[in-house]
């Protein structure tokens, strides 16, 4: 009897293991949430505790259900369910109930992960999804963008203006010129003064944790970055276009004044929102983006424009529908866009010769 | 500084031995010598079992186009004709011989300013096979039928721990660039290229002293060996990344060097050359590195073809106590042995014992689809799909998806695997399933 290891080649293999890289999230992440902590207290680490634990409970109950022993759950327990958890944490508001918050993480990991086959074979984002079903589900025990703002003056004047300063991001202002806007880029960028989820107010934190990740090799520097520019670029073509349809056409060069000042709508479409969070973290999910660069970049462009024209449109929550459909349509993706191996040779189709004959 | 698009920095490993001399390995008294060392037709057997041969002499006989001579390393008696587990872990016949102590040797007559056709002759008499690892016969290679106009040496070693081909370039230099010569004779070409990793600079200054040699940016003469230092990457030694980097020719899917007007051959196969033409020596020995932190005294050794692994690891100081993995050959490449029992080929560059931290001994989790195979793939293959077909038993997709026919394994994909998925299995097992659906 052999006393050696025997094995397929290769015989030895890097130090990269799935925990790892999943402790390196986590910890990207905690920068984000620390600053949540700062800027809403308490309540908003209490959110994040809930969520992270619920999600880690869940999988654990999860994988009980299905007959595995205790002690083998902990010895392969991979850091995913924390990651998930996290994130649903800090895509709640810190007034967010706490039952919500159990919901949605227990909603992501047993629903959108541990049901499709856990690790790797999540159809979504878990986190996404988690928060979609608070922000469908719950309404105003989310929190959020849909909060009535109870100083209206009567119901039929609860539109869009009040709905928006009394809701969580200053996206607003954006496309409302009637709405004061008193926040600048540098406030964007630190979350001074702004109202948001736990995780996505401080975008200096999520941006640091996302140069973390890519200097530890887990992230492509290049998808967020296609996607924060693409959604900077689109909502200055909007901006532009809703600012010449208010101008009068008659008003010589109009496209050159309009177009320079739509150009102030670039860094504070990116830096609003849930973009930044979405971008680094979210969207860029090993399991649902495209296996080819190519198909990277349409995933992440296509992405992009989405997310500006749906904020356009809809006014809320535009980042994660945005990556809730385009996470549909990544096995399309898969399917129709292949890459060419080493020395590929066109191959003469037999039809076609046929055909010739 | 060239190279190919892919692959990955593998940490290299060769300071244990990259310093220490070309040692000889000293005579045991029994040889294993196997009958298939080469790709093709195993050798038919010459000799009879009583018979007394001369160290040299032809002791098995090429029973093919593509097979190869097999000569006694030793001088001895033949005491049996044997079935024994080679490293690969087949059933092959093996001749057994047991060393007289006497020193006879038999060789070839030395040729002095040879033809093409003596050459080519002189490698298929002497047994001349591909000694990178494949062991494909170099009198076949060296005859190829499309136009060639281009000899690269594949002197990049880019397999860890290995310094054979390192030490025999800084060793040996006038006979290694002598057999090159006569390989391009051979096959009638005026383009040499010597394609060598950047990790072994000595050998690159030493080879670049000699007349003749130059490096890229020189101008050249006709007939000057050109130096092409690439990027140390892995698999930049493998035959069709080789040829990308040196002279940016992609070889087509399924086809051969030759279909790009190209030949790679390896340093040691050089080097026998040399030694078959010049000193009339049939190659019955070859370098060798042992190494690995599970070896006691790790060394570049000369070694005789069928000498016991068991005798090799005495001369070595023997094994560490924490050795938990052997493996014949090179770590991302080589074959893992269940014991010491198997003894060396022509294709052997190295032996290695490794420790528990070397050798990854972690068991594969799901995958997570990070990506990671496909962007490190030389071949730009989706090895995360061969994996995943191979696994649920879909081998048909397995092809047709993720390419598994164009996989040459060298287990780059695997390497960076963060859920350690056997993914180099997969390839085997569709391989061989689609083997047997034929």
């Amino acid at each position: 009897m052999s006393t050696y290891v025997y094995s397929s080649s290769p015989h030895i293999k890097s130090s990269a293991t799935t925990k790892r890289i999943m402790i390196d999230l986590c910890i990207a992440l905690l920068p984000a949430c620390i600053m949540g902590a700062v800027y809403f207290g308490w309540k908003a680490l209490l959110i994040l505790a809930i969520s992270c634990l619920s999600a880690v409970a869940a999988e654990w109950v999860f994988l009980l259900c299905c007959k595995k022993k205790f002690a083998e759950i902990i010895r392969e327990f991979d850091f995913t369910s924390l990651v998930t958890g996290l994130l649903v944490g800090m895509n709640m508001y810190a007034t967010s109930k706490w039952y919500v918050a159990i919901l949605a993480s227990v909603f992501a990991i047993i629903v959108v992960k541990m049901l499709f086959g856990g690790t790797g074979k999540n159809i979504v984002n878990p986190a996404i999804a988690g928060r979609i079903f608070a922000f469908i589900a719950f309404g105003a025990a989310f929190g959020g963008t849909f909060c009535v703002n109870p100083e209206a003056p009567s119901v039929s004047q609860i539109d869009i203006t009040h709905t928006f300063q009394a809701g969580a991001t200053p996206l607003g202002a954006l496309y409302n010129p009637n709405l004061q806007n008193s926040l600048s880029n540098w406030d964007l960028l630190l979350g001074t003064g702004v109202q948001g989820c736990i995780g996505e107010v401080c975008k200096l934190a999520l941006i640091a944790g996302g140069i973390y990740l890519v200097v530890r090799g887990v992230l492509n520097f290049r998808w967020p970055l296609v996607y924060m520019a693409v959604t900077g670029l689109v909502s200055v073509l909007i901006a532009w276009i809703d600012g010449c349809n208010a101008l009068d056409v008659s008003t010589p060069s109009f496209v050159a004044v309009e177009f320079g000042k739509a150009w102030g709508v670039f860094l504070p479409s990116i830096l609003s929102g849930g973009l930044v969070l979405g971008a680094i973290f979210m969207a860029t999910d090993y399991v649902t983006t495209p296996n080819t660069k190519l198909g990277n970049y349409i995933y992440f462009v296509l992405l992009g424009i989405l997310t500006a024209v749906l904020r356009r449109a809809v006014k809320g929550e535009a980042v994660s529908f945005a990556i809730l459909l385009m996470n549909l349509l990544v096995p399309l993706f898969d399917l129709y866009i292949r890459r060419r191996p080493f020395g590929y040779v066109k191959a003469v189709k037999e039809k076609k010769v046929k055909e010739a004959k | 500084m060239k190279t190919f698009k892919g692959g990955f920095h593998v940490p290299d490993n060769k300071a244990l031995s990259d310093t220490k001399a070309i040692e000889q390995m000293p005579a045991v008294t029994d040889y294993y010598v196997s009958l298939s060392q080469h790709i093709g037709k195993p050798a038919e057997p010459a000799v009879n079992v009583g018979d007394t041969v001369k160290e040299g002499q032809l002791i098995a006989k090429a029973s093919a186009f593509v097979s190869a001579n097999i000569h006694s390393p030793v001088c001895g008696e033949i005491v049996e004709i044997v079935k024994r587990k080679n490293a690969q872990g087949s059933v092959v016949d093996y001749v057994h011989i047991r060393a007289n102590g006497k020193q006879d040797v038999e060789s070839m007559p030395k040729l002095d300013n040879p033809t093409a056709e003596q050459i080519v002759q002189r490698v298929a008499d002497a047994g001349i096979v591909g000694m990178g690892g494949a062991g494909f016969p170099t009198a076949v290679k060296i005859q190829p039928k499309d136009e060639v106009d281009t000899l690269i040496i594949n002197a990049a070693e880019c397999e860890p721990y290995l310094n054979c081909d390192n030490r025999l370039m800084i060793e040996r230099t006038e006979g290694f660039l002598q057999g090159v010569r006569l390989l391009a004779k051979a096959i009638n070409v005026s383009n040499i290229f010597i394609g060598l990793e950047a990790n072994k600079m000595e050998a690159y200054e030493t080879l670049l002293k000699s007349d003749g040699v130059v490096d890229e940016k020189a101008e050249r003469k006709d007939g000057d060996i050109v130096l092409v230092l690439l990027k140390k990457k892995y698999p930049q030694g493998a035959e069709k990344t080789l040829i990308k980097a040196c002279v940016n020719r992609e070889v087509p899917v399924g086809g051969l060097p030759s279909a790009v007007g190209c030949i790679v051959n390896n340093v040691g196969t050089a080097y026998a050359t040399y030694d078959a033409v010049v000193n009339g020596t049939p190659l019955y020995k070859r370098l060798m590195t042992v190494s690995g932190r599970g070896v006691r005294a790790p060394k570049n050794i000369e070694v005789r073809i069928g000498t016991p692994l068991s005798a090799i690891v005495d001369f070595c100081g023997g094994l560490t106590d924490d050795a938990v993995k052997l493996i014949s050959g090179g770590p991302m490449m080589g074959f893992s042995l269940m014991g010491l029992e198997v003894t060396t080929t022509k294709t052997d560059s190295g032996f290695l014992a490794l420790t528990d931290k070397e050798a990854s001994t972690v068991l594969p989790t799901s995958c997570i689809n990070c990506g990671r195979c496909a962007s490190v793939c030389p071949m730009r293959l989706m090895p995360m799909y061969i994996d995943f077909y191979a696994t649920v038993g879909d081998y048909d997709k397995a092809v047709s998806i993720g390419g598994a026919m164009n996989c040459f394994e060298c287990g780059t994909c695997a390497y960076v695997c963060p859920a350690k998925r056997p993914i180099v299995q997969s390839v085997r097992l569709t391989k061989s399933k689609m083997k047997e659906k034929k």
